[in-house]
């Protein structure tokens, strides 16, 4: 039979942190079946009695005091509870935090409570992002800036310092990373194999990750760059570390390079490092065109050529999905992205099928906006005109709510694109709320998507394709099957 | 919104630990208004709390927090420079030991001292004008799925909106919930028609004051939270309301700790963190907003903010004209202190042994009457 003890403590003052530690401590207790450490209040002892925990003792405490109470399945369970309560409660401080649960406050800190660490992701406000990659590097690790907004000066300075120690700075603005099998920023869970992927595109190295995952490939370790990466004031450092860090990785056999082109000046720079590699690449450089490439390397057009490039095979494609009929609407299509590398992608789809293609973030052969009238346009909802002050629309899609409901009330708009982007960080439901915002939508565009992630993801990808499909949503295997549904739709 | 950092003046300050014998002394950088009230020279104290980062003072029904700057300010709170000593734990003090206020400083035991000297008064920046409210209200809905997400386990930032999750939910989450629910019912009527019914009011919070984990719970936390928005938007008979009715549910709904807080908070005194996350939400950012209040005890930042989006949704969502007149708008916090440079002279100029709330200087302008 269940037994009910309460300890109450007159006038005594503990941290939350430790009051509510020692509650979860005394839970743990073998024999307990409910604990509570709470101060005394009238509604947290109304609390405690809905529990069945609250004795006579806790009954008559005041609201200054603290009550412990707990249910255990005997008295004996009971008493060896109480009495580690008391002890808690009566050397809190010996009671400490366990390491795992201790947040370190400064880099030092956390490598002082994980010396084995050798790597630091910072997220922090830009303009202090590089300061905390200085101390990071300077404690002898790599580092991942998550953070955007930081200098170009102080991404080379960062970059030259980290060569010159051996260490790898992933970033500025890297979204996504996977080392070692662990994922860092928004990675989705994706199995281990033998194919590395660089990229300087956070979405970019998802998607290309999530295709190999879902044809049975494996990523060895997916080193993000940061989209400036290819630009000629940094010079490729980082590629160029990767690759080196690739090469001498027994586990990868194959590398995806992903980049949008990079600087004229830097294209040789890279293609040379490619050559001297002894595995073979695949270079996806989104929009590039005439790429002199070395015997080791082929080119892939879109994120899905590179997937199945490096994976030997051709993607399975949906098998319940079949193309759509041409659009019943208007001739336009408008692609609404989360991921900004799968905009472009976009946008490339169209302007190699000769059509005129304008975005906030113009791909090369892409317009403006502000040329858009009677264009596709292809839209990067994750760059600052939207995110500015908001969360990123893989973490908040309401951010897209607003551009979806003008595209849906568009009558010159016959096909809407869209991607939906699942992994770690990412929204808990984003197809779920998709469909609440198409619901009751009788008149609209046809609505493609795609849907980045795999089932091995909190959300579940096959999960988050049946809600899209039950709303009405075409679901294509990757974002640039999307693309050419679309071309077929609108009879291109 | 500006950041507190220390000012050039107290480099001069900084540093100054000195290990004189067995007195150590501590500079104290900025203190909070209620912080130098409680400060009357000849007065007595006790330490009735030592944690890492702070130490909290009891005086009859008033508290004082003398902190690290990584607290942040506030206006129960002096912040110390307290150079080698990371933990004050280590300062070797241990809760009940005896507490003098001089002019000059405080004494604690007889071992630790904290100087006035140089300590300059913190008050709160202006709130900014807020952003459309269709805009609010989303900012609402993100920090809501964030505290969802990132929130602790404890506390409201878990329980809120959580769908019904039949007996396995927590009795916490269950309750909070309809209490939540019952409050913002309050508010939302409360502005539709323009009626501020105080005993309502009163009917609405009674729920919510001493419910939760935590040294303060996080009801009380909540109504903190609410209470600044209320302020920040300037909703005065809406604040006036929820301020009358804190100051006629307590006391004995919540601990001696809290209930002083909660009272400070009904009369516009807010601490740093808060009013830096408050600003944030109206000004439309959602990062910046959860950001300032992490630093807040373990789950009382995210209560207070679960309070403020909660809030700030049913204002946005009652407002059609937005934002209010500028003319209309007020600093936080209003504290019009007396205009004094020590913590004593505060004390000289502050009726003694009184609570902090009545007097402040703050009162909403359109104050409706007390209940019953």
């Amino acid at each position: 039979m269940s037994v009910i003890r309460n300890e109450v403590r007159r006038s005594t003052y503990l941290d939350s942190i430790v009051l509510m530690r020692i509650s979860r401590q005394v839970a743990a207790l073998p024999g307990v079946e409910e604990a509570g450490l709470v101060i005394a209040t009238p509604a947290n002892k109304e609390i405690l009695r809905d529990a069945r925990i609250l004795g006579p003792e806790g009954e008559k405490a005041k609201p200054g005091d603290l009550i412990l109470a707990l249910r255990a399945k005997d008295a004996a369970a009971a008493e060896a509870a109480l009495a580690e309560a008391k002890r808690l409660l009566d050397q809190p401080s010996l009671s400490g935090t366990p390491a795992s649960e201790h947040v370190a406050r400064t880099i030092r800190g956390a490598v002082q409570q994980m010396p084995d660490a050798n790597l630091a992701l910072i997220s922090v406000p830009g303009h202090f992002a590089a300061a905390e990659a200085r101390k990071a590097l300077a404690l002898g690790l790599h580092v991942m800036i998550f953070s955007d907004n930081v200098a170009i000066e102080d991404e080379v300075a960062l970059k030259r310092e980290a060569r010159a120690a051996g260490r790898l700075v992933m970033g500025p603005d890297c979204g996504t990373g996977i080392i070692g099998g662990v994922p860092l920023g928004f990675a989705n869970v994706v199995p281990r194999g033998d194919i590395g992927i660089i990229g300087a595109s956070g979405t970019g190295i998802q998607e290309v990750s999530c295709l190999i995952a879902r044809a049975g490939g494996g990523i060895s370790h997916a080193i993000g760059t940061g989209g400036r990466d290819l630009k000629t004031e940094v010079g490729a450092i980082t590629t160029s570390m990767a690759i080196d860090a690739l090469d001498a990785d027994l586990a990868t056999k194959h590398i995806v390079l992903i980049s949008k082109p990079p600087d004229d000046a830097v294209i040789k720079l890279v293609l040379d490092r490619v050559a001297r590699s002894p595995k073979p690449f695949t270079i996806c450089f989104l929009g590039a065109r005439d790429l002199a490439l070395p015997a080791n390397a082929r080119c892939a057009p879109t994120l899905t050529a590179a997937a199945e490039l490096a994976i030997g095979a051709a993607m399975p494609r949906e098998p319940a999905n079949p193309p759509p009929a041409v659009s019943p609407r208007g001739r336009l299509v408008r692609g609404l992205f989360a991921g900004g590398t799968l905009c472009a992608e976009a946008q490339i789809v169209f302007t190699q099928a000769g059509l005129r293609v304008a975005s906030n973030v113009p791909a090369p052969g892409a317009a403006p906006m502000s040329n858009a009238k009677g264009w596709h346009r292809m839209i990067d909802l994750g760059s600052d005109e939207f995110t500015r002050g908001r969360p990123h629309p893989m973490i908040e899609p309401a951010v897209r709510d607003g551009p979806l409901a003008d595209a849906l009330a568009d009558a010159e708009v016959g096909v809407i694109l869209l991607d939906v982007v699942l992994g770690l960080g990412a929204h808990a439901d984003p197809a779920g709320h998709l469909a609440r915002m198409l619901a009751g939508c009788d008149r609209r565009p046809l609505i493609l998507a795609c849907v980045v992630g795999t089932d091995r993801d909190p959300q579940s990808r096959s999960a988050q394709a049946s809600k899209l499909t039950e709303a009405g949503v075409i679901v294509a295997q990757s974002n640039a099957d999307t693309a050419a549904m679309a071309l077929k739709a609108i009879g291109t | 919104m500006h950041v507190a950092t220390p000012a050039a003046s107290h480099t001069s300050c900084r540093l100054r630990l000195v290990d004189r014998g067995r007195t150590i002394t501590i500079p104290i950088l900025r203190s909070g208004i209620l912080a130098r009230r409680f400060c009357r020279p000849g007065a007595r104290a006790e330490l009735v709390a030592v944690f890492e980062r702070s130490l909290y003072l009891r005086c009859a029904d008033m508290f004082l927090c003398i902190a690290t700057p990584a607290i942040g300010n506030g206006p129960i709170t002096m912040i110390g420079d307290f150079g080698r000593f990371e933990r004050l734990s280590d300062l070797g003090l241990r809760p009940g030991l005896p507490v003098s206020i001089s002019d000059r400083c405080i004494t604690i035991g007889g071992s630790v001292r904290f100087a006035f000297e140089g300590c300059e008064l913190w008050r709160p920046s202006a709130w900014p004008v807020p952003r459309p409210c269709v805009e609010l209200i989303n900012i609402c809905d993100a920090i809501v799925r964030l505290a969802l997400v990132q929130g602790p386990d404890q506390g409201f930032a878990q329980g809120y909106r959580l769908p019904e999750r039949g007996s396995d939910e927590p009795p916490l989450a269950r309750i909070a919930r309809s209490r939540i629910a019952h409050f913002q019912s309050w508010l939302r009527e409360a502005l539709q028609t323009n009626r501020i019914d105080t005993a309502a009011c009163l009917d609405a919070i009674q729920g919510l004051i001493g419910l939760g984990p935590g040294l303060t719970p996080s009801g009380d936390d909540f109504l903190v939270g609410a209470l600044a928005v209320l302020d920040a938007l300037a909703e005065r008979n809406a604040h006036a309301a929820l301020a009358d009715a804190i100051a006629a549910a307590l006391p004995g709904l919540t601990c001696p700790l809290s209930n002083y807080l909660l009272r400070a908070a009904a009369t516009g005194h807010l601490g740093e963190p808060l009013c830096r996350a408050v600003s944030a939400m109206i000004s439309g950012m959602v990062e910046p907003a959860v950001g300032s209040i992490r630093a807040i005890g373990h789950s009382s930042g995210w209560d207070m903010l679960v309070g403020a989006a909660s809030t700030l949704k049913v204002v946005a969502a009652a407002r059609s004209r937005w934002p209010p007149d500028e003319a209309s708008r007020t600093a936080p916090q209003l504290a019009q202190l007396e205009n004094t440079t020590t913590p004593a002279a505060a004390c000289r100029a502050s009726p003694a042994g009184t609570a902090p709330p009545r007097g402040s200087g703050y009162r909403p302008a359109r104050s409706p009457p007390r209940p019953g």
